[in-house]
C-alpha cells in the first residue's frame, strides 16, 4: 500500500516537472522587435484557398483584351 | 517590352506546382499570386483588422493587378507594386468605412504617450489568443506606424522601397520605425 502510494507520488511529481517544463517552454518565445513579432504572426496565416478561386471566377468574367491593330491588320 | 523581361525575370510561373494555378487561367497571375498572396493578405488582414475584409481585399488587389498587368512597367518589384495596390485599397476602405485614425498626427501626439516605454524585449506565451493581441495593439496605432511595422516586417522590404510606398526617405522610415516599436512594445504589454 505505502509502496503504490509512493508511487504514485512519483508519477504525479514527474507529471508536475513536465508541466512546468511545457510552460517554461510556452514562456521562451520571445522577439527583440515588434517585427519579429509580426514576421511569426505572418508565419500563422495564410489566405483562405475560397480567395484564388473567387480570383479565377473574376478574371474569366474579365472582358478579353483587345486586339491592337496590328493584330488585327495581321488576322492574329 | 520592357515590362514584361521584368516581370518574367522576378516570376517564374509553375503553373505545375502552384495551387492557384488551376483556378487561375493566367500562368503569370497563377506565378504572381502563389508568391506574393500571403504577404498581400497578412497586411489586409492586420490592416484592416478583419479577416472578410482582408479576403476581399486580396481578391481585389489580385483583381486590380490582373487588369494593370500590361501597364506595370517594371520600375519597381512585383511585390512592391501589389504592396502599393493593397495599400491604396485598404487606405480608401478605411476612409470610406470612417475609420481613420483619432490621433492627427504620429509624431507629435502619440509620441507622449509612449515616451516612457522601455525597448524590452517582447516576450509572450505562445497561445491562440496571440493574433487578437497583436491586432488589439495594431489597431490601437495611428495607421503610419501600424503600416510601417507591418511593411518593415516583411524581410523582403527595403527601408528605400518602404520609403517609396510610404512617401517619404529611408532616413524619415528609420527615423519612425524607432518611435513605432517604442509605440507597438508599450500597447502590446497592455494588452497581455
Amino acid at each position: 500500500m505505502k509502496k503504490n502510494s509512493s508511487k504514485l507520488k512519483h508519477q504525479e511529481e514527474q507529471r508536475a516537472a513536465v508541466q512546468q517544463q511545457t510552460a517554461q517552454q510556452k514562456t521562451a518565445l520571445e522577439f527583440a522587435t515588434p517585427e519579429e513579432l509580426l514576421r511569426h504572426d505572418a508565419g500563422q496565416v495564410s489566405p483562405p484557398p475560397a480567395v484564388a478561386r473567387r480570383l479565377g471566377e473574376s478574371i474569366a468574367r474579365e472582358p478579353r483584351p483587345s486586339r491592337s491593330w496590328w493584330q488585327r491588320f495581321l488576322r492574329l | 517590352m520592357m515590362a514584361t523581361s521584368v516581370l518574367e525575370q522576378t516570376v517564374e510561373p509553375e503553373p505545375t506546382t502552384s495551387p492557384a494555378g488551376p483556378l487561375l487561367d493566367s500562368p503569370r497571375l497563377a506565378a504572381i499570386y502563389e508568391e506574393h498572396s500571403r504577404s498581400i493578405y497578412y497586411l489586409a488582414l492586420r490592416f484592416l483588422g478583419d479577416p472578410a475584409s482582408a479576403e476581399d481585399a486580396t481578391h481585389d488587389v489580385f483583381l486590380k493587378a490582373f487588369r494593370k498587368l500590361d501597364q506595370f512597367r517594371g520600375d519597381s518589384g512585383v511585390r512592391t507594386w501589389l504592396y502599393r495596390i493593397a495599400i491604396n485599397h485598404c487606405q480608401n476602405l478605411l476612409q470610406s468605412w470612417h475609420r481613420r485614425n483619432v490621433f492627427p498626427s504620429a509624431d507629435e501626439s502619440f509620441g507622449h504617450t509612449v515616451a516612457a516605454a522601455t525597448e524590452t524585449p517582447l516576450r509572450i506565451l505562445e497561445t491562440k489568443e496571440l493574433g487578437q493581441r497583436i491586432q488589439k495593439t495594431l489597431d490601437a496605432l495611428p495607421d503610419e506606424y501600424r503600416l510601417l511595422l507591418l511593411l518593415v516586417a516583411d524581410e523582403q522590404m527595403k527601408y528605400e522601397q518602404v520609403g517609396a510606398l510610404t512617401g517619404q526617405s529611408a532616413d524619415a522610415v528609420r527615423g519612425k520605425l524607432h518611435r513605432a516599436r517604442k509605440a507597438f512594445g508599450a500597447l502590446f504589454q497592455k494588452t497581455g
